[in-house]
C-alpha cells in the first residue's frame, strides 16, 4: 500500500515538475501520427499520377511515413528532455535489428504468389489483387465485387497468377458439317488468326481437325498472344471467324439426328419386296 | 529450299500484321474535304480492327450528312486503315467497306 502511494507521489511530483513538457510531446506525438497519415495518403496520390506500379508507390510512401514517424518521435522524446544521439542510435539499432531479421528469415516466410496489380484466380474468383494485408488479400473482381480472402486460404490453395506468363495460348474450337469444305475452312481460320495483329508469329498458328464427332467434324485453331490481351482477342477471333464462315458460305454443324417413321420404314420394306411388273 | 527459309517466304508474303488501325474520314474544311484520322497519327493507333471498325460505324453514324451535299461537321467516307494508310478489309465480309460515302 505505502508503495502505490509512494509511486503516485513521486508521479505527481514528475507532473509538477515535467507536466508541461510531457504534454506539449503527447501532442507533438499525436500531431505527428495524424501528419504522418495524412502525408503517405497525399504521397501515394502523387505518385501514382507519375509510377503506374502500385507496390513501387505503396513502398515509397511507406518509407517516407517510417522516416517520419521516427522524426516524431525523436521530437516528442526530445521535448521531455532525452538527449538526441543515443535515441537516434536506439531507433537505428532497431531498424538494423527488424531488416537483418527480415533479410535472414525471409526464405522461410511463405509469400503469396501475386502481387498488386496482378490478374489471378483464387478460390474460384477471377479478378485483380488491389492489396494485401498480413490477414488477407483484397480481389476485386471483374463484375465489380470486393472480395476479402484470407491469406491461409490462398497458401493452402490453387492460385492462377495470369502475369506469370508473359504469353498465353487462344483456343478456338469450331465444328462444320460433314458436307462442307474442311480445307477451305481451315484456311479461313487460319487466316483469321495470322491476319489479327495481336496473334504472335512464334509459335505460329496452327488449326488441327480434332474430332469427327456425332454431327460434324471438330477443327481446332490455336495460336498465341500477349496475356493482357488473351480475353479480348479470343472473344474477337470467334467473332470474325464465325463472320469470315458466313462470308464464305460455310455452313456450322448443330446437335441434329434423323427420325424414320416406322410407317415409312413398312413402305419403303413393301416396295422393295414387291415383284416386280413388267 | 530449308524449312526455315520458306517459313520466312510465308511470313513475309502472306502474314501482313498491322502494326495498328485508326479510323480514316474526311470533313469539309473552308470548301474543301480534307484527309483526317482517329486516333491522330501522332497519337498510339487502336491494336484492333474489330474495336476500330466499330468505332468508325458509330462515329459514321453519329456525323450521317442528312441531305445530299456535305455540309461541315459532316464526317464522310470514313474508313480503317492500317499503320501504312492502306485500307483495311471489313474483317464481316473480307471486302473494303467505306461509311458515309460521299463525293465531294
Amino acid at each position: 500500500m505505502n508503495d502505490q502511494v509512494s509511486k503516485f507521489q513521486e508521479l505527481g511530483r514528475l507532473m509538477q515538475e515535467r507536466g508541461l513538457e510531457m504534454i506539449i510531446a503527447l501532442m507533438i506525438l499525436i500531431a505527428g501520427l495524424f501528419l504522418t497519415k495524412w502525408a503517405i495518403k497525399a504521397l501515394k496520390t502523387v505518385l501514382a499520377k507519375f509510377i503506374k506500379n502500385a507496390a513501387t508507390v505503396s513502398i515509397i510512401a511507406n518509407s517516407v511515413g517510417v522516416l517520419m514517424l521516427g522524426i516524431v518521435i525523436v521530437a516528442s522524446a526530445m521535448e521531455i528532455g532525452a538527449k538526441p544521439g543515443p535515441l537516434i542510435a536506439l531507433i537505428m539499432i532497431v531498424v538494423l535489428a527488424v531488416i537483418g531479421v527480415i533479410v535472414v528469415f525471409r526464405p522461410l516466410i511463405p509469400t503469396l504468389p501475386f502481387k498488386v496489380g496482378n490478374t489471378v484466380k483464387i478460390v474460384d474468383l477471377l479478378g485483380k489483387v488491389e492489396a494485401t494485408t498480413i490477414l488477407n488479400t483484397r480481389v476485386r473482381t471483374f463484375d465489380g465485387k470486393t472480395f476479402f480472402v484470407p491469406n491461409r486460404q490462398i497458401l493452402d490453395g490453387i492460385v492462377i497468377n495470369y502475369h506469370f506468363t508473359r504469353t498465353r495460348r487462344v483456343k478456338l474450337d469450331v465444328t462444320i458439317r460433314y458436307d462442307q469444305d474442311l480445307l477451305k475452312a481451315k484456311q479461313v481460320i487460319e487466316a483469321v488468326m495470322t491476319e489479327d495483329s495481336r496473334i504472335l508469329t512464334k509459335p505460329a498458328p496452327q488449326v488441327y481437325v480434332l474430332e469427327l464427332g456425332l454431327n460434324g467434324v471438330k477443327l481446332g485453331g490455336r495460336c498465341w498472344v500477349n496475356n493482357a490481351k488473351y480475353w479480348v482477342t479470343k472473344c474477337e477471333l470467334q467473332e470474325k471467324t464465325k463472320l469470315r464462315f458466313d462470308a464464305e458460305s460455310i455452313k456450322f454443324a448443330y446437335p441434329q439426328m434423323n427420325v424414320y417413321h416406322r410407317n415409312d420404314l413398312e413402305t419403303n420394306h413393301r416396295q422393295e419386296n414387291s415383284p416386280e411388273v413388267f | 529450299m530449308k524449312l526455315a527459309e520458306g517459313l520466312k517466304r510465308i511470313s513475309e508474303g502472306w502474314i501482313i500484321k498491322p502494326k495498328g488501325y485508326r479510323v480514316r474520314f474526311q470533313q469539309l474544311v473552308e470548301g474543301e474535304l480534307v484527309t483526317e484520322y482517329s486516333p491522330g497519327l501522332e497519337d498510339k493507333p487502336l491494336d484492333s480492327d474489330v474495336t476500330t471498325w466499330r468505332y468508325a460505324w458509330k462515329l459514321s453514324k453519329a456525323t450521317q450528312p442528312e441531305s445530299e451535299t456535305i455540309l461541315p461537321g459532316d464526317l464522310v467516307n470514313v474508313t480503317v486503315v492500317d499503320d501504312k494508310d492502306t485500307m483495311v478489309n471489313y474483317y464481316a465480309t473480307g471486302k473494303p467497306e467505306i461509311f458515309n460515302s460521299k463525293k465531294k
